[in-house]
């Protein structure tokens, strides 16, 4: 992986993705680390590391659910400069609509690129709890939120096809 | 785990019929969200595991609905679980069955 991976997405696409991001920032800025989590969506991205020894569970939290939120919040922070250093600068309410299907290359180093990928798989992770997704059936085509929680999948695996190569 | 590309369905059995000795295990276990091909990319990357073994790995996840993925002392399978947390995989620790 020493090669940048080159990723087109279109300006709509990016303003999306920017979106989301922000509200994904949002909600982790509105985190206390240190205290209960109480929403549930926040409490999978740092899951019990011990099954039925509640008290090892516990521990093993409090020495790394800090360092995992924040992390979080770096790869986030990471993804939008890529984003906005690539020109992904617009808003999808910002958006004229003679611009929406130009195309943006972007470039993502090492670092940005595992930045992308566990940002993409926890806005995903955040979605499936919000969209109640508890196995690999669940879906509702009229809701438009699955579409966007399918594309985050979608381009999540693009970006591992465009690694492998 | 979601499925993007069709990966052939395999005899699993082999990635989580081996134990050792060792007392602590890193365990992964299924999940609807995280898709295969990010699983089994976690599994090269993170550990260094060849494409195969991380793809019987992955698919004893998928299949079986958890594998062990390291074995050893237990603030090892500890550390290995906290990245398996960071890559947004849910993993726990637990003391071997040996």
């Amino acid at each position: 992986m020493s090669s940048p991976v080159r990723l087109t997405l279109s300006t709509v696409e990016a303003a999306h993705l920017t979106d989301l991001i922000d509200q994904f920032t949002e909600l982790l800025a509105d985190t206390i680390d240190d205290e209960g989590l109480d929403d549930p969506a926040i409490a999978r991205l740092v899951p019990d590391a011990y099954r039925g020894d509640p008290e090892a569970a516990a521990e093993f939290r409090r020495l790394t659910q800090s360092d995992l939120l924040d992390r979080r919040r770096d790869d986030a922070a990471l993804m939008l400069v890529t984003l906005q250093s690539h020109g992904a600068a617009v808003r999808p309410g910002e958006l004229r609509e003679e611009d929406a299907a130009v195309e943006l290359e972007i470039l993502l180093e090492d670092g940005a690129i595992d930045a992308w990928l566990r940002t993409l798989t926890a806005v995903r992770l955040v979605m499936a709890v919000r969209l109640g997704i508890e196995d690999d059936e669940t879906d509702d085509l009229d809701d438009a939120r699955f579409g966007v929680y399918h594309w985050l999948g979608y381009r999540l695996d693009g970006l591992l096809s465009a690694l492998d190569d | 785990m979601a499925v993007v590309s069709t990966i052939p369905r395999e005899d699993v059995d082999q990635a989580t019929s081996s134990r050792s000795a060792a007392p602590w295990q890193a365990v992964v276990w299924n999940d609807p969200v995280n898709l295969m091909s990010y699983v089994t990319h976690v599994f090269r990357t993170y550990f260094g595991y060849s494409r195969e073994r991380a793809e019987q790995l992955m698919l004893a996840v998928h299949h079986v609905g958890h594998a062990v993925v390291a074995e050893g002392a237990r603030e090892q399978m500890e550390m290995h679980v906290q990245a398996m947390h960071d890559f947004g995989l849910w993993a726990t620790v637990r003391e071997g069955d040996a």
